[in-house]
């Protein structure tokens, strides 16, 4: 039996397409991409995070185009990013900068600044809002100018401008936390090298930021349940604005005035207490917090601490454990390569199957011969 | 003005006051468009905190326009799908650098809008500080 190629499906492929159109408009509703990026920050904040471009309009229209699948709208992303150029390197920017909507810790009750809750969902009781069936634009309104125009606030804020201290900084002032020196060696590119092992604390980072969050968050898991760590500690998490700035790209010039400021990003930073035992000399045994970090694009918390778990958990390096294994974790964790390689499984393999077959044919015909 | 703390206003405050300066150049003097505003990408530096090493977080979304004015090369880059906004900046910043006479009477405005921001701002700020907790400690006898 031969094997040939075959052709055929083109105009099956167009009528596949207008069906996937299809189905997206079949009900006479246009959902606007404004009112994706304003009524699903969740979602944008997810898809921003897992193409590894921060755009909230782009990510809202590939959601409106993948019909709200976030695998589908990173690929759409992922794709169009590759097709621009890329123009500058930022200056390094720094979380202390960030204008923070929302600060806790888990591990100390009273830090400088206080807790801030901002926006969360951690104290929702998960109850059904069935009101928000009738919501419309009025009572929306209604609502905000009664929650913008309420009691004077507190004063005590105007000296702040939402810069908080970092929590750490006291640990290691008190030298809880062993203070390192600033490394300033330029990071790795995972989208311009590929990865090899064993990789840089910049690449494992980048691709930790830019992984699919079920998945980090389910590896990060899996640490807790025990594969490898004890207990950690979120000591703090925060949420804000990062202001990014470039250097001129027409002069040498890289005076900090100078900079050109491009605009704010959100982010989700964590700082994560691990308590370790380390050996000092004569074989004496001090506990001392370890710290794990995790850092990215939009409110994504579950994913930031999911993170900074996997980034103390690479640290221990050991292969036998799946979440301390580089190659386990970071080759698995990104979601165009994961879903893609699944996905493709659907793909016509006739002529790779067809062989598999005739291999299982020749052996049961081989054993059969035997047996006769 | 330095130029980080005046796109840092012009980028954040009202469109209108990028679109009124750049309009007293237009009007007097010849600008010339070198790379029309167009989209690109910029990538962001981080330095983690528990390394203090530095790391590439992800790329933003920009957009970028270059213009002359007077010998001057002006650069707009600012985040998002905003053509107008990158012009205006790019006309402004080669104003500033043609050190032309316009330039000396925009502090006065820029330093008004700064305040605006600021007041806004803080405004936000506060309103996030309503969710600061304030603990109460129970009696344990």
């Amino acid at each position: 039996m031969g094997y040939v190629a075959v052709k055929g499906g083109t105009r099956a492929i167009e009528e596949s397409l207008k069906r996937l159109q299809f189905e997206r408009l079949q009900s006479g509703k246009v959902i606007e991409v404004e009112a994706i990026s304003s009524g699903m920050r969740g979602l944008v904040d997810q898809v921003m995070s897992e193409s590894s471009l921060y755009s909230e309009e782009l990510a809202a229209l590939a959601i409106k185009q993948a019909e709200g699948n976030p695998e589908e709208a990173v690929f759409l992303l992922r794709a169009y990013r590759s097709t621009l150029p890329r123009k500058h390197y930022s200056r390094t920017v720094h979380s202390a900068e960030m204008r923070v909507e929302r600060r806790i810790s888990a591990s100390f009750k009273d830090i400088p600044g206080g807790q801030v809750l901002g926006a969360s969902t951690d104290y929702s009781h998960r109850l059904l809002d069935f009101d928000l069936l009738e919501e419309t634009t009025a009572s929306a309104t209604a609502w905000l100018e009664q929650y913008l125009g309420m009691e004077e606030l507190d004063q005590e804020a105007f000296a702040q401008e939402g810069r908080f201290p970092k929590v750490l900084d006291y640990l290691r002032k008190e030298g809880l936390i062993a203070d390192c020196s600033v490394d300033s060696t330029e990071p790795d590119d995972v989208t311009r090298t590929s990865l090899t092992f064993p990789a840089t604390r910049s690449e494992k980072l980048q691709i930790l930021t830019r992984g699919q969050t079920g998945a980090v968050t389910s590896l990060a898991y899996a640490v807790i349940r025990g594969y490898g760590m004890v207990h950690p500690t979120v000591g703090e998490l925060r949420v804000g604005e990062l202001p990014v700035y470039i250097d001129s790209p027409l002069t040498q010039n890289t005076d900090e005035d100078e900079a050109y400021y491009i605009g704010e990003i959100k982010v989700t930073e964590v700082e994560m207490l691990v308590p370790a035992t380390v050996e000092k000399e004569n074989g004496r045994k001090e506990l001392e917090l370890d710290f794990g970090y995790g850092l990215c694009y939009g409110q994504n918390e579950t994913k930031a601490i999911a993170m900074s778990i996997l980034d103390k958990s690479l640290e221990k390096g050991d292969k036998s454990i799946p979440t301390q294994n580089e190659e386990f974790v970071l080759f698995h964790i990104d979601s165009v390569e994961s879903t893609g390689f699944i996905s493709h499984l659907k793909m016509p393999h006739y002529v790779t199957f067809q062989a598999k077959l005739n291999d299982v044919r020749k052996t049961r015909k081989q054993s059969t011969e035997k047996e006769g | 003005m330095k130029r980080k703390q005046r796109t840092e206003i012009l980028t954040a405050g009202a469109p209108d006051l990028a679109a009124a300066l750049a309009g007293d150049i237009i009007g007097r003097y010849q600008v010339d468009l070198i790379e029309e505003p167009n989209h690109g990408l910029v990538m962001v530096k981080v330095r983690e905190t528990a390394q203090q090493s530095l790391f590439y977080l992800g790329e933003v979304l920009v957009t970028e326009c270059k213009v002359r004015t007077n010998g001057a090369i002006g650069i707009g880059i600012v985040k998002g799908d905003q053509p107008e906004l990158a012009y205006n900046l790019a006309v402004i910043d080669a104003a500033y650098t043609a050190e032309l006479d316009e330039t000396a009477a925009w502090t006065a405005a820029l330093l008004a809008e700064h305040e605006r921001i600021q007041t806004v701002r803080n405004s936000e700020h506060m309103q996030v500080l309503k969710t600061r907790v304030d603990f109460e400690t129970m009696d344990t006898d």
